[in-house]
């Protein structure tokens, strides 16, 4: 007992040496918010002042490496940043009671453009606006129902990026069957689903298109065990394609697919919002693409947009696309590749429509 | 016969007096170690604070900031503004009345996780009574939304409480399996019978404004609430029968059932109660701070309480610090990003790392050696 007192005494005494020795150097109140990610940034500066331009982040319910929403919408800071001398900064969001307080933090030090992340942000975002009519703040995934001047809406017509995917699934099917493991029910999910079924049908008339929404609204984002089961359970009930839409329970179903019999072979899977390839390194052997949201170069171009004074309130409708086939490039058949890039030329240029309403 | 009681009576024990006698060092360490382990209840805690704040320190550190200049901005953004000392009391309110929830339990002896299930139906039947109660004065409806709160938290675990005391199945299951029930039906009923018209979101609407807990300044009325419960749970356990019987049956099951409690009555109740404060938190979380009931606001709030009962060593005073330990950490943090840079998550380790030595009996045994009492003994349920 003796030598466990001893012990601890002495750990204690190398603990607060170690401390002492990494001490005495200052505080630095301006530090950036990004944990040394600001990159160059010019020295921190008072974002009150008009030469000053302060571009601020209130994540939702997420870290910004996320590999999906929050970090897609810092990197469009960063290089927005890269391209104004912008003043970086972000704060995480741990529980979606703080969103305001939050906002206020970048408020408070009158920053100039406050980014939120998140459909479910949207209201904050409004009230913040209207209390600060000064900030421009940029909502991205929040639709303006309303418009407020200084709230720029970043909304992508997901049904497109939703009917690309579902056009390639309905042409790589054989057994007739895919199926769509998703997040919340909430309109940007629904519409990459309604517009994937669409896309399946329209290039497959005879496919069966299944569509599972997680249950639970808490976790429905977060929760890979539950997106794994369902896309399990899709497999089992025959479907060869799957589309998992749904920040970490989308890749949930992308890794379970993965591990499937067949996978790359006669079984697929379709990834969601960036370029999965990238950031779900596990679903390789099945991610035949994603649907994306080109957030990254929505948000910048916003950001851009509010330093030149020009930005307007109300919906800014950025590009969706299908990220790059990868590995598969070399496997898919010519003639499904080229069929694809006629829909997705023809969705862009508004030849082809999803006929997606929600509602 | 005397002399041997003597012996064995804890207190003043007979390795005393000789000691007190003695001049030398070392004997009046001891006699010191002997006085401070007599209040080693509220002495661990704070060593194991201070040690995670050592180690915080040196992640802080590792990142580049100065530990200090970290925690003051920390402290100042929780405590020293006005909203976020209101925000600070906001977030600590659910997490007293959870962790009383929790407490409660443990001095019958029942390990309830279950808080959370039970604080989700508080939140939504607050929530319900709310919104379909609109027009009506707030003498009855803010009572009103409190009490469906607080049946609708009672009744929930009731029914884990009826299945320990009748069936015999074990509350850690049951609670554990009625948080996953809880949720679903919560929130189908949220995104069907009970949501917001119009919106997309799973949400109830918004709740008479009549039923809103307001606050006054920067104290929310839904903290002073629960700083009330916690005083008069500690009365009621520390002077009154029922808390007697509590205990009882906490400390020894087969003791208490031979003095003639009726042990399945007292599980039961003792159930209801956890119930009824985690449902009263979820009301309270409604009323008087999201304004209706809305999917992910309540995240993790029961599962807290259960961190909160083991800081506070199943003492429900205690619940109040440690509830307001976890408000400060939580509601500085992103003042503390703002200023540092430093992640949220740092308070997390923070308070693991407390929790972790609180729980585990090891700081004490280091501090005290052999005058270490045992940790909480948690529960007596395990293998019954």
């Amino acid at each position: 007992m003796k030598l466990a007192r001893t012990t601890a005494a002495l750990s204690g005494v190398v603990l607060a040496a170690t401390l002492a020795a990494c001490g005495g150097s200052t505080g630095n109140p301006n530090a950036g918010g990004g944990g040394g990610a600001t990159g160059g940034a010019a020295p921190a500066g008072d974002c009150s002042s008009a030469e000053v331009f302060c571009v601020g982040m209130v994540t939702d319910m997420g870290s910004v490496d996320d590999k999906s929403f929050n970090q897609s919408a810092w990197e469009g800071i960063e290089a927005a940043a890269k391209q104004s001398g912008a003043q970086t900064k972000y704060i995480q969001t741990t529980d979606t009671k703080d969103y305001a307080s939050n906002l206020k933090q970048f408020t408070d030090k009158k920053y100039d453009v406050i980014v939120t992340v998140g459909y479910v942000m949207a209201e904050a975002t409004t009230t913040a606006a209207t209390a600060n009519p000064q900030t421009k703040f940029i909502g991205v995934d929040q639709a303006q129902a309303k418009v407020t001047d200084n709230v720029a809406g970043l909304v992508f017509p997901e049904d497109q990026a939703g009917y690309s995917a579902g056009y390639l699934a309905g042409l790589m099917t054989k057994t007739n069957k895919v199926a769509q493991v998703l997040g919340m029910q909430i309109p940007p999910v629904e519409k990459y689903a309604k517009g994937f079924e669409a896309g399946a049908k329209a290039a497959n008339s005879t496919s069966n298109v299944s569509i599972v929404y997680h249950p639970a609204g808490d976790n429905a984002f977060s929760d890979p065990v539950w997106g794994a089961n369902a896309a399990k359970q899709q497999l089992a009930q025959g479907a060869d394609v799957v589309f998992g839409a749904g920040g970490k329970t989308g890749n949930g179903a992308l890794g379970e697919v993965a591990k499937a019999k067949g996978a790359g072979t006669s079984t697929y899977c379709i990834g969601v919002d960036t370029d999965q390839w990238l950031t779900v390194p596990e679903a390789h052997p099945c991610l035949v693409t994603s649907a994306t949201k080109l957030i990254s170069k929505g948000t910048s171009e916003l950001i851009m947009q509010a330093k030149d004074g020009k930005m307007k309130g109300g919906d800014f409708t950025g590009d969706v696309g299908l990220a790059p086939f990868h590995d598969f490039d070399a496997k898919l058949p010519p003639d499904v590749k080229t069929k694809v890039g006629a829909v997705v030329k023809g969705l862009s240029d508004g030849s082809i429509k999803t006929g997606v309403t929600l509602g | 016969m005397n002399d041997t009681s003597t012996t064995d009576r804890p207190g003043p024990s007979p390795a005393g007096p000789p000691r007190e006698q003695g001049a030398t060092s070392p004997e009046n360490r001891r006699g010191v170690l002997d006085v401070l382990a007599r209040f080693q209840g509220v002495l661990v805690p704070i060593v194991a604070l201070l040690v995670a704040f050592a180690i915080g320190a040196a992640l802080i550190r590792l990142q580049g900031v100065n530990p200090a200049f970290a925690y003051t901005t920390l402290f100042r953004d929780a405590l020293l503004t006005e909203s976020g000392l209101l925000r600070t009391l906001q977030k600590a309110t659910p997490l007293i009345l959870s962790g009383l929830a929790v407490v409660i339990g443990l001095r019958v002896g029942l390990f309830n996780i279950g808080a959370q299930g039970q604080l989700l139906w508080g939140a939504i039947g607050a929530a319900y009574v709310g919104v379909h109660l609109a027009g009506a004065p707030a003498v009855v409806i803010l009572p009103a939304a409190l009490l469906a709160g607080i049946a609708c938290g009672a009744v929930w675990a009731g029914i884990a409480g009826l299945l320990k005391a009748y069936r015999g199945v074990h509350e850690v299951i049951s609670t554990i399996m009625l948080n996953s029930v809880a949720a679903g039906v919560i929130d189908w009923l949220v995104s069907f019978p009970l949501k917001e018209p119009g919106q997309s979101i799973p949400r109830s609407s918004a709740i008479d404004p009549a039923a809103e807990l307001s606050n006054l300044g920067f104290v929310p009325v839904g903290f002073v609430v629960a700083l009330a419960l916690a005083g008069l749970i500690a009365w009621i356990l520390r002077r009154t029968t029922a808390g007697f019987r509590f205990d009882t049956v906490g400390a020894n099951r087969d003791a208490a059932h031979y003095a003639g409690i009726r042990i399945p009555l007292v599980v039961t109740a003792a159930m209801c109660a956890s119930g009824a404060l985690a449902g009263l938190g979820g009301a309270i979380e409604t009323l008087g701070v999201v304004g209706r009931y809305e999917t992910g606001s309540s995240a993790g709030l029961g599962f807290d309480g259960i961190t909160i009962a083991l800081l506070a060593r199943a003492n429900p005073l205690a619940t109040i610090p440690a509830a307001l330990l976890v408000g400060v950490l939580r509601s500085g943090a992103a003042g503390l990003q703002f200023e540092t840079g430093i992640q949220p998550e740092v308070v997390d380790v923070l308070l693991a790392v407390t929790l972790l030595l609180v729980s585990i009996p090891v700081l004490a045994r280091v501090l005290f050696g052999r005058r270490a009492r045992d940790g909480v003994s948690l529960t007596s349920g395990w293998g019954s």
